[in-house]
C-alpha cells in the first residue's frame, strides 16, 4: 500500500484471558513494526502461548483490542488471522501423522482447493519449499515416521506455503539442533527483508541477541516492558523474566563416583545405530552429543528396549540382561524420559496426578490394587512443589498446562521412582532459564544419590555444564569421547560433523 | 444474556447422559400408565440385563480404544454349548465349562489385538462369524433343549431374589464391580491411561499386552454369562440368539459418553445408557409402536445423545 506509512504491523492492547476463572493474561501490550523480528520472552506459564493463540484466533480474549497495520480488527477464529496474513507454528505440533509431508505442508490449502490435487506436482512444490529453507525431507513419507526436529521443518513449512505479513514462531528452536537453528535465522532473515513481522518465542537467551530487534517480556500474564534488544543484556532480561537474577547456570555436584551400573556393548538399532557402546558408572552423568539424526535418540530408545536391538549387549550391575519390553528395563531400574513430550510423554486428558504417578503404583496401591488417593495426592503435590510445576492443583489436566509445566510432568513421573540408570533425552526442552536450573540440581541430587545419568541435548552449552563427559555421535556411531578439560564448542562440533 | 437458561443449558450438557435418562423417565411415565408397575419395571430390568452385562465388558474394552463385535455370536455359542453340557455333564461343571467357553472366545480376540497387533475391529469381526458358524455347527442349525435334570438352571432363569430378577441382580453386581475398578482400582485407571495415550503408557513402563488381553477375556467372560442366562430363562440353546447384541451393545456404551477412541468413560453413565436404551423399547412397546418405528426412534436417540456430548467441555 504505498503512501501508506504503517507504524505497528501488529499492536495487542491491553490484553486479558482467563481459564475457567484463572487469569493467564492480565494486561498484555505488545507492538511490532513491519520488519521486524519481536522476541516474547518469560517463564514458563507466563502466557506468551496464550497470548499468540489469541492473535491467530485459536483462542478468544476476554479484554483488550488488536490491531493490524494500524486498523483494529476483530479475530473470531483461526481463519479470519489467516485472512489477515497471520501464520502461526504452535508450541505444540499440529500436523496430522497419517498424511505425508507434502499433504501436511499444503494442508491448508488442500481443504480449500477445488480441483484435483496433482500428486506429483504436490511432492514437487513441498520440496521446494523445504529446499528453500535449506533442508532435504522426503516430502512423499509420513510425518508420522519423521524425527520431531524434522516435524518442525514441516511446520515451517507449513506455514511459509502461505504468503504471511506476520509469523508466529511459538518455540521452534526447543527441538531444533544448533545447525537446523542457524538456517531457521537465515529463512527469518530473508522473511524480514521482504518487511514480514516475526514474532519469536524462546527460552534460549543467546537466539535473541542474535536475530531479534526487540523483545516484550511477560511476567505472570503482564507485559513489563519492550526493550531493543541493542541496548539491553542477558542479565536485565532474566530479572524482567523471573523478578530475581541467577547465580551460576549449572550448579556443582558433589557425587561420589562408584562402580560400573550400565555397561552397552556394540548396539544396532535398524540401522540408525551402528555399533555403540558405552558404560555408566553410579554418581556419574554422561551425555550423548550430535546433529538431529545421528542416533542419539535411538540409541537410548534401544537400550531402554522402546525400539528393538538388532544386535549387540547391555549389562546392568554386571549382568547380562536381555529386554524385550520397556517393562522389563523399568522393572531393573532403568528409567527414560522420551524425546517427544506429546507423543510419548504425556496423557494430556488426564490430571498431573495421573501422569507423575504412572511409572511407579507401589507407592500409592494397597491391597489388590486399590489405589490410596490419600497418599497419591500427597505423592503428587510433593512433585508439584518439588519441580515448581505451574498449576492450579494436582487435579488439572496435564493439556492445560504450559509446555514447560508439561516437560515437568514428564521428568516428575521419573524423579517419582528410583531408578538405577536414568536417561533423559532432551532435560530442558521448553524450560525456562530459572527453571533449568532447578532441574539441573535435581539430576546432581540423582547423580549423589547412586543413580547413573545419561543425557542427550542439542544444548552443548548444557551437556558441558552439567556431564562428566560426552560422547559424540554422528551416523550411528560413536565418533569420539570428551574428558571434562576437553569440553568445548569447536571438539563437539567436530566429531559431530565429521571435518578434520 | 439469560443466565440461569444457560446454566440449565451447561447443566444439561454436562450430565446429558442423567438428563436424557431423566427425561426419558417422565415421558414414559405419561404416555403410559403401565410403566410404572412393579410388573413392568421388573420386565424392563429383565429384558436389559443380558446387554448391560456385556456393556460393562464393551466400556473396559473401548477404554482401551478397541472394540468386540462378536459378542453376540459369542453369547449364542456359549448357550448352545450350555444347553448341550447340560446332557452330558453335571450341572455345575456344566456351567463352569461353558464360562471357560466364552472367556477362550475373548482371548482369543484379546491376542489377536493384544500380541499380534491386529486391529479390533478385524479380529472381533472375524472371531464374529466363527463364533457364530461353530453355534451353528453345535447345534446342527436347531435350538437345544436343556437336559430336563437341570431344573435347577431353569429356576434360576425365571427365579428372583427379593422381588429381583435374578438375571437383574448379575447386572447390578457387574455394574458395582466395574464402577469400583474404574473408579477406585489402578487396574482401571490403567485402561483409561492406554486409551488416552498408549505410547506414553508404553514408555513408563506398563505391559500394554496383559491390560488389553485381559479385558476382552472379560467381555467374553460377560458374554457368556449372558449366554447362560439366555438358556437358562429360555430353557434351550439357540444359535440365533444375539445377532445384532453387539450394536445395542456399543449404543448403550455410546448412549452413556464413552469416547470410541478410548480414554474416557464411565460405568454409571454406560448403565444409565443401558437402561436408556431399554426404556425406548418398553416404553414403545407398552404404546404399541412397531418395531421398525422403534429402531428409527432408537437411532435419533443416539443421535441426540452423541450431539449433547460434543458441546463437552467447551
Ligand atoms: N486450556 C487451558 N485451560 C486452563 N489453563 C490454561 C489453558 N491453557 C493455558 N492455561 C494456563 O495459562 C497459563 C499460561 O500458559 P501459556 O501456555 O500461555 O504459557 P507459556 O508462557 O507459553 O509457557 P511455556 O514457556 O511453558 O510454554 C498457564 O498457567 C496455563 O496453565
Ligand atoms: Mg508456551
Amino acid at each position: 500500500m504505498p503512501g501508506k506509512n504503517i507504524e505497528n504491523r501488529v499492536e495487542l492492547r491491553n490484553i486479558s484471558k482467563a481459564f475457567g476463572g484463572v487469569a493467564a493474561l492480565k494486561d498484555v501490550t505488545l507492538k511490532a513494526a513491519p520488519g521486524e523480528i519481536h522476541a516474547l520472552m518469560g517463564e514458563n506459564g507466563a502466557g506468551k502461548s496464550t497470548l499468540m493463540k489469541i492473535l491467530s484466533g485459536a483462542l478468544q480474549k476476554d479484554g483488550g483490542e488488536i490491531f493490524i497495520d494500524d486498523e483494529k480488527v476483530n479475530i473470531k477464529n483461526t481463519y479470519d488471522s489467516k485472512e489477515l496474513g497471520i501464520g502461526i507454528i504452535y508450541q505444540e505440533f499440529s500436523l496430522v501423522p497419517d498424511l505425508t509431508v507434502a499433504e501436511n505442508v499444503f494442508f491448508n490449502q488442500l481443504s480449500k482447493g477445488s480441483r484435483w490435487m496433482k500428486w506429483d506436482k504436490l511432492k514437487r512444490e513441498a520440496a521446494t519449499i523445504i529446499n528453500n529453507i535449506g533442508f532435504d525431507i522426503n516430502t512423499g513419507v509420513r510425518v508420522s515416521s519423521l524425527s520431531i526436529a524434522q516435524q518442525q521443518i514441516v511446520e515451517i513449512a507449513k506455514a511459509l506455503s502461505e504468503k504471511v505479513k506476520v509469523l508466529i514462531l511459538d518455540e521452534p528452536s526447543a527441538v531444533l539442533g544448533p545447525t537446523e537453528v542457524q538456517k531457521l535465522f537465515e529463512t527469518l532473515h530473508t522473511l524480514k527483508s521482504e518487511g514480514v513481522t516475526i514474532i519469536y518465542i524462546s527460552h534460549h537467551l543467546s537466539e535473541i541477541f542474535k536475530i531479534a530487534d526487540r523483545v516484550t517480556v511477560l511476567k505472570d500474564g503482564i507485559s513489563t516492558q519492550r526493550l531493543l534488544v541493542a541496548e539491553t543484556d542477558k542479565e536485565t532480561i532474566i530479572k524482567l523474566m523471573l523478578g530475581r537474577s541467577l547465580n551460576a547456570m549449572f550448579p556443582p555436584r558433589n557425587a561420589v563416583v562408584g562402580g560400573e551400573v550400565i555397561r552397552v556393548e556394540d548396539i544396532y538399532v535398524s540401522g540408525k545405530v551402528k555399533g555403540v557402546s558405552l558404560r555408566v558408572r553410579s554418581g556419574e552423568v554422561i551425555g550423548i552429543a550430535g546433529l538431529v539424526g545421528s542416533g542419539r535418540t535411538e540409541t537410548v530408545r534401544g537400550i531402554f528396549a522402546a525400539d528393538k536391538l538388532s544386535g549387540g549387549k547391555v549389562f546392568v550391575s554386571g549382568k547380562k540382561v536381555n529386554f524385550r519390553s520397556p517393562a522389563d528395563a523399568v522393572k531393573q531400574g532403568i528409567g527414560m524420559v522420551p524425546e517427544d513430550r506429546k507423543r510419548q510423554g504425556v496423557l494430556l486428558p488426564l490430571s498431573i496426578k495421573h501422569n507423575v504417578t504412572l511409572a511407579n503404583f507401589r507407592g500409592i496401591t494397597g491391597k489388590l490394587g486399590f489405589v490410596r488417593f490419600g497418599e497419591e495426592n500427597k505423592k503428587s503435590r510433593e512433585l508439584i512443589k518439588k519441580l515448581a510445576i505451574k498449576a492450579v492443583n494436582e487435579n488439572a489436566p496435564v493439556g492445560s498446562l504450559s509446555g514447560g509445566n508439561q516437560q515437568k510432568v514428564v521428568l516428575a513421573k521419573w524423579f517419582n521412582r528410583d531408578c538405577k540408570v536414568i536417561i533423559i533425552d532432551e532435560p530442558t526442552r521448553g524450560v525456562d532459564v530459572g527453571a533449568k536450573i532447578e532441574i539441573y540440581n535435581l539430576i546432581n541430587e540423582l547423580a549423589a544419590k547412586g543413580a547413573a545419568v545419561i543425557v542427550i541435548s542439542s544444548e552443548t552449552a548444557e551437556l558441558m555444564g552439567i556431564c562428566d563427559w560426552i560422547l559424540v555421535m554422528r551416523e550411528g556411531k560413536v565418533q569420539g569421547t570428551l574428558e571434562k578439560d576437553e569440553f568445548n564448542e569447536e571438539n563437539i562440533l567436530r566429531y559431530a560433523i565429521g571435518a578434520s | 444474556m439469560n443466565s440461569p437458561i444457560k446454566k440449565i443449558l451447561q447443566f444439561t450438557i454436562q450430565h446429558n447422559t442423567g438428563v436424557i435418562f431423566l427425561v426419558m423417565l417422565i415421558v414414559s411415565a405419561f404416555a403410559s400408565d403401565a410403566f410404572f408397575t412393579a410388573n413392568n419395571l421388573s420386565n424392563l430390568i429383565r429384558q436389559v440385563a443380558p446387554v448391560g452385562i456385556i456393556s460393562m465388558g464393551m466400556l473396559l474394552v473401548i477404554l482401551t480404544g478397541g472394540i468386540d463385535l462378536s459378542v453376540g455370536s459369542v453369547v449364542a455359542l456359549v448357550g448352545v454349548l450350555c444347553a448341550l453340557f447340560t446332557q452330558t455333564l453335571a450341572l455345575p461343571v456344566a456351567v463352569a465349562a461353558s464360562l471357560v467357553c466364552g472367556i477362550l472366545a475373548g482371548s482369543i480376540s484379546g491376542y489377536l489385538v493384544s500380541v499380534q497387533k491386529m486391529a479390533p475391529f478385524i479380529a472381533t469381526l472375524a472371531l464374529m462369524t466363527i463364533a457364530r458358524g461353530l453355534g451353528f455347527i453345535f447345534s446342527k442349525g436347531a435350538p437345544v433343549m436343556v437336559d430336563e435334570s437341570a431344573t435347577a438352571l431353569t429356576d434360576f432363569g425365571s427365579g428372583s431374589l427379593l422381588g429381583i430378577p435374578n438375571p437383574a441382580i448379575i447386572l447390578l453386581f457387574t455394574f458395582v464391580v466395574t464402577w469400583v475398578l474404574l473408579k477406585y482400582n489402578i487396574y482401571g485407571r490403567i485402561l483409561i491411561a492406554i486409551g488416552s495415550n498408549e505410547e506414553a503408557v508404553r514408555l513408563s513402563g506398563v505391559r500394554i499386552w496383559m491390560y488389553k488381553f485381559s479385558v476382552y477375556a472379560v467381555i467374553g467372560g460377560l458374554a457368556a454369562i449372558a449366554g447362560l442366562i439366555g438358556t437358562a430363562r429360555t430353557g434351550v440353546g439357540s444359535p440365533n440368539l444375539g445377532v445384532g447384541l453387539e450394536l445395542d451393545v456399543i449404543a448403550a456404551v455410546v448412549i452413556g459418553g464413552t469416547n470410541l477412541k478410548g480414554g474416557k468413560g464411565s460405568a454409571v453413565d454406560t448403565f444409565l445408557g443401558v437402561l436408556i436404551l431399554g426404556m425406548i423399547g418398553n416404553i414403545m412397546n407398552l404404546m404399541d409402536v412397531a418395531s421398525y418405528a422403534q429402531q428409527v426412534i432408537k437411532g435419533l436417540i443416539i443421535i441426540l445423545a452423541v450431539l449433547l456430548q460434543r458441546f463437552e467441555g467447551k
